[in-house]
């Protein structure tokens, strides 16, 4: 009764019902969310007390001007730049036939236990995965296993590390969005790309790539920005390596100078903004 | 002459169900050719196969005397128009005609050239630049022929183009087709579930039932002289009569199909007496259910419409006749199975 009544009453107040729809999502996303990236911001233009420690509020752009100007961050940032970059290249790489069987080959069983199969690890904790990643590449784990008859030896601790674990991280994120991608190919498609004289290569090229184009910028933003402010797997499993992420962890954390780790946080937000600003003609946010 | 396609012990099964089983059919060169039928009868799979998108799970293909069972899609000089049009969404009209062009590496301008003309041929021309989604149902059907006469193809494969359009739209893409054909000059195989436009756009005719062809001939043929119940009832409609009913019209004792505008009502030299049970009032005609007196069965007839004077009503007494041209002797037993 009582529901019914509400129900009358607020089925011609439009304004009254959007508002009601929308008042939490709102303050979430304005208070926790854009408040704290404000805050991280302004942090950035404060300084430490470097008696006491403390973080002392007197305005100053020495932190910006020390990430922009000291080499070490140049550094730093390029080389995070190249691991995301290739983290999300070599993703690409395996995710694009990985969905392709996926969505065009697997019968639907096999199907459903291929998206399961891509799922389920990310129930597993993180932190479990990476130590798993750092078992594999110790220097008696199973890469040296497999590779030593043939005189290789694992890659050990090191950007190639880090980049391998990242990858393995990141690729549901990647095949998701790529397998939907797909699966919006109709297959009527393919084949009047075949009756019309086209090969499988010239189907993939003129047809099927850019139909999925979106789905792969889409994939790219998951596994660029999540690779951009990792820092735990470095930490595990890239040996004496340093990105972004483990310059700012170690600045909030043994350098207690949270000033300028906010500072350095800047940079990922930036490239990934400059990052979304160029996909954003290309129609992948609308496929994300 | 060697037949245009020649499909021999054609036999295609999916999992346990026979889509098509064991058929030999000689298309000729030229000719517009319809495979009728149900859904699920096996006519869109036997094109399917012609067109290499599917392979047969015995039999052999040949196109213009070349064996193509075991050559792909696109080393077939055949080109298909789907029923959804399966235009390609990213390119523009011209770019879609153009496609088979580009792959077949033509130059630049004389692709174009080719393409505007082809779109000129279905009347398109001036959309050149619009994306598949920007044009009306029939336009994108227009496309859909663009794009694969322009390949100049020896053999057009047709699969229900025109079921997604209204009738109006439906009724001008027939005499179009009808009129593409004829200045192409090469063969069309049309797939439709559609006996009206069999009827009308057919030079020949194959009536599919379960994965057979159950009839094969020209329109008039098939239409005049259907070899069983099913066939009679499928393509048009046909009062079905017993042995015994047959012959108290006169006809040979033997199951029988009449088409209703060949039984006539009234007729001056008299006929089997009955009483009108339905008048359902069409338009153009009239079609009118007769019960049939100490017979236990009813016989549909039509008339024109000659305006309301002429109108008649439920419970006249009327004598009914049957033209023996009309009437077809139907086969008593289902084809082999």
């Amino acid at each position: 009764m009582t529901a019914t009544r509400v129900s009358t009453y607020l089925a011609p107040r439009r304004r009254l019902r959007l508002a009601g729809l929308l008042t939490a999502p709102v303050l979430w996303l304005g208070l926790v969310y854009v408040v704290a990236l404000a805050a991280l911001l302004i942090t950035a233009f404060w300084t430490v007390d470097a008696f006491t420690g403390q973080v002392r509020v007197e305005w100053t752009t020495e932190n910006i001007v020390e990430v922009l100007t000291e080499a070490l961050y140049r550094t730093v940032t390029l080389r995070t730049l190249g691991i995301a970059a290739l983290v999300t290249v070599l993703d690409i790489i395996v995710a694009v036939p990985v969905a392709f069987f996926m969505a065009k080959i697997a019968r639907p069983r096999m199907r459903h236990l291929l998206v399961i199969a891509m799922l389920a690890p990310l129930w597993a904790s993180y932190l479990v995965k990476v130590y798993a990643w750092r078992a594999l590449l110790s220097g008696n784990g199973l890469i040296e296993w497999a590779v030593a008859p043939f005189g290789g030896e694992t890659p050990g601790y090191g950007i190639v590390g880090v980049v391998l674990t990242l990858s393995y991280l990141w690729l549901p994120y990647v095949v998701m969005p790529i397998y939907a991608g797909f699966d919006r190919v109709p297959d009527r498609l393919l084949e009047a790309s075949a009756d019309l004289g086209g090969r499988g290569w010239r189907t993939l090229t003129a047809v099927v790539l850019p139909m999925i184009r979106p789905a792969i910028i889409a994939g790219s933003i998951f596994a660029f920005s999540l690779s951009l402010g990792d820092y735990i797997t470095t930490t595990i499993v890239g040996g004496s390596t340093q990105m972004l992420g483990t310059l700012v962890y170690d600045n909030v954390g043994s350098a207690n100078n949270l000033p300028l780790a906010a500072a350095i946080s800047l940079i990922p937000i930036g490239i990934i903004l400059v990052y979304l600003a160029a996909v954003r003609r290309t129609g992948a946010l609308r496929s994300l | 002459m060697e037949p245009a396609i020649r499909l021999r012990g054609l036999h295609k099964r999916f999992g346990d169900t026979v889509a098509v089983a064991d058929l030999d059919l000689d298309i000729a060169a030229g000719e517009f050719f319809s495979m009728l039928g149900p859904s699920g009868s096996g006519k869109t799979t036997v094109l399917r196969v012609i067109a290499g998108f599917e392979q047969p799970t015995a039999g052999t293909v040949e196109l213009f005397g070349k064996d193509v069972t075991a050559l792909a899609p696109f080393a077939r000089p055949v080109n298909t128009v789907f029923q959804d049009y399966a235009l390609f969404p990213h390119l523009s009209v011209i770019a879609n005609v153009e496609y088979g062009l580009r792959v077949a590496g033509v130059g630049r301008r004389e692709r174009r050239a080719q393409a505007e003309e082809a779109l000129a041929s279905v009347r398109l021309a001036g959309l050149e630049d619009r994306r598949p989604h920007e044009l009306s149902g029939g336009q994108r059907q227009r496309v859909a022929l663009a794009r694969a006469v322009v390949l100049r193809p020896q053999a057009l494969l047709l699969d229900e183009p025109l079921g997604a359009l209204d009738l109006k739209l439906r009724e001008q893409m027939q005499v179009e087709l009808k009129e593409l054909q004829r200045s192409l000059g090469i063969t069309f195989i049309f797939v439709t579930h559609d006996q009206d436009e069999a009827l009308t756009l057919s030079d020949r005719v194959a009536v599919f039932d379960a994965g057979r062809v159950v009839q094969l001939g020209t329109p008039r043929e098939v239409y005049d002289h259907p070899r069983n119940p099913f066939i009679a009832s499928f393509v048009g409609s046909s009062t079905l009569l017993e042995p015994a009913i047959a012959e108290a019209f006169g006809l040979p004792a033997v199951a029988t199909a009449v088409r209703p505008e060949r039984v006539t009502l009234d007729a001056p030299a008299g006929g089997v007496r009955g009483t009108i049970a339905e008048v359902i009032y069409t338009g153009p005609e009239h079609r009118i259910v007769v019960d049939l007196e100490g017979l236990g069965t009813r016989i549909t007839a039509l008339e024109p419409n000659m305006g309301a004077a002429h109108e008649r009503r439920r419970g006249d007494a009327v004598t009914v006749a049957i033209d023996p041209a009309g009437a077809a002797a139907l086969e008593s037993e289902a084809p082999a199975a």
